[in-house]
């Protein structure tokens, strides 16, 4: 099987690309807004500058701190029985996005604002999918306070699926709840830190800064060794370079010096090399998801992580379609099997349309058949005596009977589960047939299966004592107020306070 | 473990010769008739065929299912019947084929097999078949349907000549003659005065099961 990956760099551009990274991180460096963070980081050998925060890496400390980051990690769903392990060879499907509506076809514009109801539904049907193995809180519950939505969330992952579960590093008091709650779960630290359950995502903001509350909630997650994405979203000709070429210069920087940043915060924490950076529209300065250049990019991105040897994250599913149209399933496909072929080892964004603004529960199965679909291509061809099949060619061509086929042999049988997949949703039946099941297009068939997977789901049994005491977290959560928050990030006053009954451990 | 498992256990795994020796035992000891056999086989049939219509299933496993279970009637239980004089119980009898100039012949064994698995009793004459073939076999098996395939556009033609030789020999109204195949249509059906068109083999056992309760005799 000769199945070569998609490249888009030569050897000495990808040197060039790195070689240009390590100078932007010794030169200039990552403006890091936490001063606590920049603390640390000067205790182990960068060098923060007090009048602009900007801190610098030096090649020899990046090098260093490069050597622990783990090449591989396994992610558990909360009760363990599920689990899957990404690493830098193979590639994994997930969601993630920031859906703040979602599809509805009886509101007059087919989108509507999405609620917590809907944030437990994309749960559940990633939790009964085949190939979307991970779900995340992206669809946005708008009609919770914004303060306890990680709370309700992780209550409800707890309680809907078997499959691990994706978080914003949304401050280090949201985060440390979450680590709190999951200890809670899982049956204390110790297992959370070895078996981990959560994806936090760190998210760079281009150029070169790393915002005060992502970096707060960043400490805990790697501090909890909970494998984190750092991804950064810039934009060709708006918040990077116009040139791909240096648009992946300074995401790697940001890429880069975030995994030193996490390494310093604890070594051996995980972290997948991740982006979700594309173009700039250059008719409307709106973001282009859906365009060619973002799979150049994701692909470029896949080839640095491998350099760097972390596992890498990259969107599929990416589309800017406002309908669950032509444009959207062109789009999503192309980014997807893009990604896949450039070898992106945890490929997002499923179940999002709009520059993933919008969540249908009925992309999400469609994507599930997409990324069997995927899987399948990216897997080849393989080639031994049996799957040659010289033999059965002979028996079946040479056959008496009038009129041959190969669909009673045992070879077909015995091979046709692994070498064809199957799609669940795709028509491939004969017009009158499909008149006769009603005519019905993707997106019918798709939300038949959504109602199907909601009707016939079941809840996860809770341990009634583990249930009480997260119940009782959650009110504890929820008696806080915007300015517990403000205060406990720092945003407010120049020390951090924290509401009682919520301590960060420190550093073990 | 009961008859009917036990046959179901070899035709799932298609195991034609381990089903032939099977039956026989049970014949040659009494313990069943070869109608009754006939009868169980059938019930495997129906549950094959509802596991493929729940998708639980896939077509090559159908069709293997099928062809097993068909070596077993034509070889043990077709003469154990014979041989006692009695009538054997179907649905229907089918002459199928595929036209004269065309040698495809996948589609029209999958309707066989379809067919068969639904109980039909299926005579299926191979590919490029005459006119001549396909009436002589109807009459000799005393056939409720004859179906006719055709996959490609230059044969089309000689499905109509099947039922023009029909009528030139005054047995159109002796035969309901169905057709299908890749360029085929309901249109084209109704241009060379078929009784019926199907698109695929699931639609063919359908079309089969309405026109013979419609109105044609017998076995």
């Amino acid at each position: 099987m000769k199945l070569k990956k998609i490249e888009v760099f030569t050897k000495d551009e990808l040197e060039a690309v790195h070689s240009a990274s390590m100078t932007l991180l010794s030169d200039v460096g990552i403006k890091v807004d936490a001063k606590d963070a920049r603390d640390i980081l000067k205790e182990e050998g960068a060098e923060p500058d007090e009048t602009t925060n900007f801190v610098r890496f030096p090649e020899s400390l990046v090098k260093e701190k490069l050597k622990t980051v783990p090449n591989s990690f396994t992610l558990h769903g909360p009760d363990g029985s599920f689990n899957f392990e990404v690493n830098t060879t193979t590639t994994q499907f997930a969601t993630i996005g920031t859906p703040v509506k979602i599809y509805d076809p009886s509101s007059k514009k087919g989108v509507r604002k999405s609620f917590l109801s809907d944030t437990i539904e994309q749960i559940k049907i990633i939790d009964s999918l085949e190939n979307i193995m991970c779900s995340h809180i992206d669809v946005w519950p708008n009609d919770i306070s914004y303060t306890t939505i990680h709370s309700q969330c992780i209550y409800q992952w707890v309680k809907n699926t078997k499959k691990p579960y994706g978080m914003g590093c949304l401050g280090r008091l949201a985060s440390q709840d979450m680590m709190n709650m999951a200890s809670i779960i899982v049956g204390g630290d110790e297992e959370l830190i070895a078996n981990p359950r959560f994806v936090g995502f760190m998210n760079p903001t281009s150029p070169l800064h790393l915002p005060q509350i992502m970096t707060n909630g960043f400490a805990i997650f790697t501090k909890y060794k909970q494998p984190t994405i750092i991804a950064p979203e810039a934009l060709a000709g708006a918040s990077a370079p116009v040139t791909l070429a240096g648009l992946l210069t300074q995401t790697n920087a940001e890429i880069v010096g975030s995994a030193v940043v996490s390494q310093i915060f604890n070594p051996g924490a995980p972290v997948f090399f991740g982006t979700v950076s594309h173009v700039t529209d250059m008719r409307s300065g709106n973001s282009a998801m859906g365009s060619a250049e973002m799979g150049l990019i994701t692909a470029g991105i896949a080839q640095l992580a491998r350099f760097y040897n972390i596992p890498s994250r990259g969107p599929g599913a990416g589309t800017d379609s406002k309908l669950l149209d032509l444009q959207n399933g062109y789009e999503r496909l192309q980014t997807l099997m893009l990604a896949a072929q450039a070898g992106v080892n945890y490929i997002t964004c499923a179940g999002t349309y709009e520059a993933t603004l919008v969540e249908a529960l009925e992309l999400l199965v469609i994507d599930d058949d997409l990324a069997g679909m995927v899987k399948r291509a990216i897997e080849g061809i393989t080639v031994n005596e049996d799957t040659i099949a010289l033999e059965v060619i002979k028996k079946v061509a040479t056959s008496e009977k009038k009129g041959v086929n190969f669909l009673a042999e045992s070879h077909t049988r015995k091979h046709m589960r692994s070498e064809l997949y199957m799609p669940r949703l795709a028509d491939r039946s004969r017009r009158s047939t499909w008149q006769k099941k009603g005519a019905k297009d993707i997106i019918e068939r798709a939300r038949e299966s959504v109602d199907k997977i909601l009707e016939e789901h079941q809840p996860n049994e809770l341990e009634k004592n583990m249930e009480a005491v997260l119940l009782k977290y959650m009110k504890k959560v929820e008696k806080r107020t915007f300015d517990d928050y403000r205060k406990a990030e720092g945003l407010m006053v120049d020390s951090i306070t924290l509401p009682d009954g919520i301590e960060i451990k420190e550093k073990e | 473990m009961s008859i009917k498992e036990k046959i179901k256990e070899f035709v799932i795994e298609w195991d034609s010769e381990g089903l032939k020796d099977y039956c026989q035992s049970i014949l040659e000891s009494n313990e069943s008739t070869a109608s009754n056999l006939l009868k169980i086989i059938g019930d495997v049939m129906k549950y094959v065929g509802d596991q493929f219509e729940n998708e639980d299933i896939f077509l090559p496993e159908l069709i293997g299912s099928a062809e097993t279970v068909k070596t077993v009637i034509d070889e043990v239980l077709d003469p154990a019947i014979r041989a006692t004089g009695e009538e054997k119980e179907t649905m229907g009898k089918v002459v199928i084929g595929t036209v004269e100039s065309d040698v495809h012949s996948i589609g029209k064994d999958l309707v066989g097999s379809f067919l068969f698995s639904n109980g039909y009793e299926v005579y299926n004459l191979g590919v490029e078949v005459t006119a001549d073939q396909f009436i002589s076999k109807a009459e000799e098996v005393g056939a409720d349907v004859i179906g006719l395939s055709s996959l490609i556009t230059m044969s089309m033609d000689f499905q109509k000549q099947v039922i023009e030789e029909l009528k030139n020999r005054g047995l159109r109204e002796k035969y309901k003659v169905i057709v299908g195949g890749s360029p085929t249509s309901e249109d084209w059906a109704e241009q060379i005065g078929a009784d019926g068109w199907a698109d695929d083999a699931i639609e063919a056992v359908e079309l089969i099961k309405s026109i013979i309760k419609e109105g044609v005799k017998h076995a």
